[in-house]
Parts: C-alpha cells; structure tokens; sequence
C-alpha cells in the first residue's frame, strides 16, 4: 500500500519530536545503557558519593583528564556517551590504593562522561559530568 | 615497532601509612582501530589494554584499557604502603609484549 499523506505526515512528526529531545536525555547513541547495566549487572546506580572531575570545555578531545573518587569503591568504570563505544577503562582498588585515580582519555565530541563505581558491599554509585569538546579526539 | 617506554614517579621519601601520588606513563600510540591510513586501509587497533600494580606481590591496583584512553596512557593513583618492599608495575600490549618496572620502597 502506498503511504499516504497523513502516513507522511506522522512519520515526520516522529522525526521531528526525536531530534527535539535535549542532548543530555538518554540519547543511547554508542550503547552506553548496556554497558552500564553490563556492568553493575543490571542493579540501579545511585546518583551519590562518587566524585568526578572533568573539565566542563576540552579543547582537546584527544587527551582529557578524569579524576574520580568513590570512598568505600572497589571497582570504579569510566564510560563516555558518544564515543565510538562506550566503554574507556575499569579501574580495581586494593587494600593498599584508596579508591582515587587520574587518566586522560579521548573524546569524540562533546558528551557526558559517566563514572559507576562498584563498592565494597556490592551496590554501585554513579556521577556524570558533561563536556564540550572543541576538537575531537578518536578517528 | 617503536618499543614502548614505561615511566613511573613517586616521591623520593615516603611514609609507612601515609598515601603518597604515584604517577605512571608509557608511550604508546593506542591505535582505536578506527582510524584509516593516508591510503584509506583500516588501522589495526593496537593498544595497552591492562596496566597492573603489585606491592610485594600483592595486587594494589589494576586498569583495564579501552581504546578511549589517549596515546601515551597516563595514570595517576594514591598508594600507603604498610613497610618496605618492592613496587612493581605491569603494562600489557594487545601485541604480546608485557612492559614491566620495578621500584625497592623504604619507607620510614
């Protein structure tokens, strides 16, 4: 069946209403949902005693530096919303480190950068920071 | 291949107990396997995919790598250590090869 015009018109109404959404609203471009789940095995994160900083402008997407802390934190993974994938690197803390570490990493554009960090009675915290960058940083 | 050179810093005195900044690089470009060459072929993904620190051979501090760390991996943690001994550090390739230093720690 040929669509018809109010078929168009609706489809277009969609569209329109999609690229409406703010950026920040869960736009799961790179799978960035699933990795996180993947990771905290499906348990909810709470928005709360993670500390995480991260320019809010890089002008260099290709070497940004991320502190993050989480005291009481075993585990602590750094994702990022637009990259490529989502995924940038896991960090596991011993009896001798506490749960404080610095990396730089890249970033395609801008995005939000998500720290979810598993703590040593198995629930899991999370903080994200948003961060323009002005020239990106991965192929 | 250009050989990766691992570096490591920390302060010349360190207390027993008492956190001190360790700060670790090694050069590396980190190819993300996304990039293409100045012929259009696919780059390969190269990159360090784990970092590892042992004190004494105890498991102080791990990192699993992902593409998305920038070329030279650079990491910066907080490490007490309980007495003297030996601070090894561990960075592994996607090629195979393992990078490793070591450091004797006396603390006082």
């Amino acid at each position: 069946m040929a669509p018809t015009r109010r078929d168009v018109m609706r489809l277009g109404g969609f569209a329109a209403a999609a690229a409406m959404l703010p950026a920040g609203a869960a736009a799961d471009t790179n799978g960035v949902a699933g990795a996180i789940a993947a990771f905290t095995k499906g348990a909810r994160a709470l928005e709360a005693g993670v500390s995480l900083d991260v320019p809010e402008i890089a002008d260099n997407g290709g070497a940004v530096p991320v502190r993050v802390a989480a005291e009481g934190a075993r585990h602590i993974a750094l994702f990022a919303d637009a990259n490529p994938n989502p995924g940038v690197a896991v960090f596991s803390f011993g009896r001798l480190t506490p749960p404080e570490a610095t990396i730089r990493i890249r970033l395609a554009r801008s995005q939000n950068v998500i720290a979810v960090a598993e703590m040593a009675d198995g629930t899991f915290r999370k903080a994200s920071r948003q961060v323009s960058v002005t020239v990106g940083g991965c192929g | 291949m250009a050989k990766s050179t691992p570096r490591v810093k920390f302060p010349k005195s360190v207390e027993a107990n008492t956190p001190f900044t360790v700060r670790t690089k090694i050069t590396h470009p980190m190819h993300t396997g996304l990039r293409r060459d100045r012929d259009g072929k696919p780059i390969p993904r190269w990159i360090v995919n784990s970092f590892t620190v042992r004190f004494n051979g105890e498991e102080a501090l791990s990192v699993a790598l992902e593409p998305a760390v920038s070329s030279d991996p650079y990491i910066r943690f907080e490490l007490s250590l309980p007495e003297s001994g030996l601070l090894e550090f561990e960075w592994r390739d996607d090629d195979g090869s393992i990078y490793s230093l070591s450091r004797e720690v006396a603390v006082k």
